[in-house]
């Protein structure tokens, strides 16, 4: 389609219509594609030629509108509605009476189960990409935790579940309950809102996600991105009890812990005061039994210590004594006295001991002592 | 996320003084000293389960907020 300027001397100038009209043949002339987005604003009104919704990206708000002839989008008998993921095959356009380029609809799908489960898995890969589900990010839960941040659904069952096990395990804790949307449009924006305006409440020390069992479809809004990223930015400890042991949302991998079920959860984040009274009892008599055993062990030595010290000067003279005893013995077996009794005698002349005969002579006299008494002699002859 | 003097800490110095003593080593002026700081860490834990009182809160109104 040619479209005609006005000329104003040099200059060409397009009306608003012709500007349109140009640029409309232009979009024309792109090809058909599908296009994957969330509804919203989703307009049907049986007066009207056309239904209008906007395609959305769910990632960062990018907005598309869409147009489809009304009998064609009835004929697909479809129950379209704000927060269902769609692909839409469309020709581009530029709605040249308003100047608004939008999706002329041939054809709209709602994402089925395959689709679903392919763009989680994308997502999922993508998350754990920047790290999101890494272990080394998981948090120890605090022992005994001041608050405990509780986000719920209106479903009243996970939250008494829940309440019910931490109460009869630790009676003394104060949990602060935020109920909100878990299902449907809302519930991404919802949670990951209440999530944070939990986390800025003083003194929560562990926050749980906790929802009831539920359809793949149901428990979706917390494998939302927008939702899992807020699990994993959480500056507390984030404990995932969402569904059934067999769900396993996108939330569950980037909260520090997961609970199968609301009542698990409950063990996670509170200690059972009972047991843990006892094991503190305990603890404190294995120290006095630790600290009176070294007591003992000290007062046990010193009386060692103390008998020795009592028992030395007594050794000392006892020792003394058995010496003293056997250097008499030693003396008694050195004195001539016990020769002289098997009967030999001593010989002396001049108070010197005779050795030999050559030392006497005929007539000298001499004096000889026997074990009993003695006799002075006089010698009648001597041999050599 | 705990403020100082925590729960937790106080337990886990406990647990260690307990190990200390068990393993008997300790000589007596090491075991009394222990054993004061530990019935001090007792002390401390119990009058935290004492003073802990059981309350549940609704976040409501922030929540109707925070709301879409």
């Amino acid at each position: 389609m040619k479209v005609e300027p006005l000329l104003y001397g040099d200059r060409k100038v397009y009306t608003v219509s012709a500007f349109n009209r140009g640029i409309a043949s232009w979009v024309a002339r792109l090809p058909s594609i599908w296009v994957e987005g969330e509804v919203t604003e989703f307009r049907r009104q049986q007066g009207w030629q056309s239904v209008f919704f906007t395609l959305k990206d769910s990632t960062d708000g990018a907005c598309l509108p869409v147009t489809m002839p009304r009998s064609r989008f009835d004929a697909l008998r479809l129950d379209l509605a704000d927060g269902m993921t769609v692909h839409v095959f469309g020709r581009p356009e530029l709605y040249e009476a308003r100047g608004v380029f939008q999706l002329r609809a041939l054809s709209v799908e709602p994402l089925g189960l395959g689709a679903i489960l392919a763009g989680l898995e994308r997502l999922k890969r993508k998350l754990a990409a920047e790290g999101l589900f890494a272990s080394e990010r998981k948090r120890p839960l605090p022992l005994l935790p001041r608050k405990i941040g509780v986000l719920t659904g209106n479903d009243a069952a996970a939250k008494r579940d829940f309440v019910t096990a931490v109460q009869s395990r630790f009676p003394a804790a104060h949990l602060v309950v935020a109920q909100t949307y878990v299902q449907g449009q809302a519930a991404p924006a919802a949670i990951s809102a209440t999530l944070q305006a939990l986390a800025r409440e003083p003194e929560i020390d562990v926050i749980v996600l906790t929802r009831g069992g539920g359809s793949f479809e149901d428990l979706l809004p917390f494998s939302d991105e927008r939702v899992v990223r807020t699990v994993a930015e959480c500056p507390v400890p984030v404990v995932s009890a969402v569904g059934h042991e067999q769900d396993t949302p996108l939330c569950d991998h980037a909260a520090d812990l997961r609970a199968s079920t609301p009542t698990a959860a409950a063990r996670l984040v509170v200690p059972d005061e009972r047991e843990l009274r006892e094991r503190l009892d305990a603890a404190r008599a294995v120290l006095a039994r630790g600290a009176k055993g070294a007591l003992e062990r000290a007062r046990s030595s010193l009386a060692r210590d103390r008998e020795r010290l009592d028992r030395a000067p007594a050794l000392l003279v006892e020792r003394k004594r058995a010496g003293l005893e056997a250097l008499a013995g030693r003396l008694q077996a050195l004195s001539p006295q016990r020769t002289l009794a098997r009967g030999y005698a001593i010989v002396r002349t001049d108070n010197e001991i005779v050795r030999s005969g050559a030392d006497l002579e005929a007539g000298n006299r001499v004096d000889v002592e026997l074990a009993h008494g003695g006799f002075g002699a006089l010698v009648e002859e001597t041999r050599r | 996320m705990s403020e100082e003097g925590s729960f937790e800490d106080a337990r886990r110095e406990l647990e260690q003084i307990v190990a200390k003593l068990e393993g008997g080593q300790a000589s007596l002026e090491e075991a009394v000293a222990l054993w004061e700081r530990g019935e001090l860490l007792y002390r401390t834990c119990v009058g935290k389960l004492d003073a802990a009182e059981g309350k549940i809160e609704e976040l409501g109104k922030r929540v109707e907020e925070a709301r879409p």
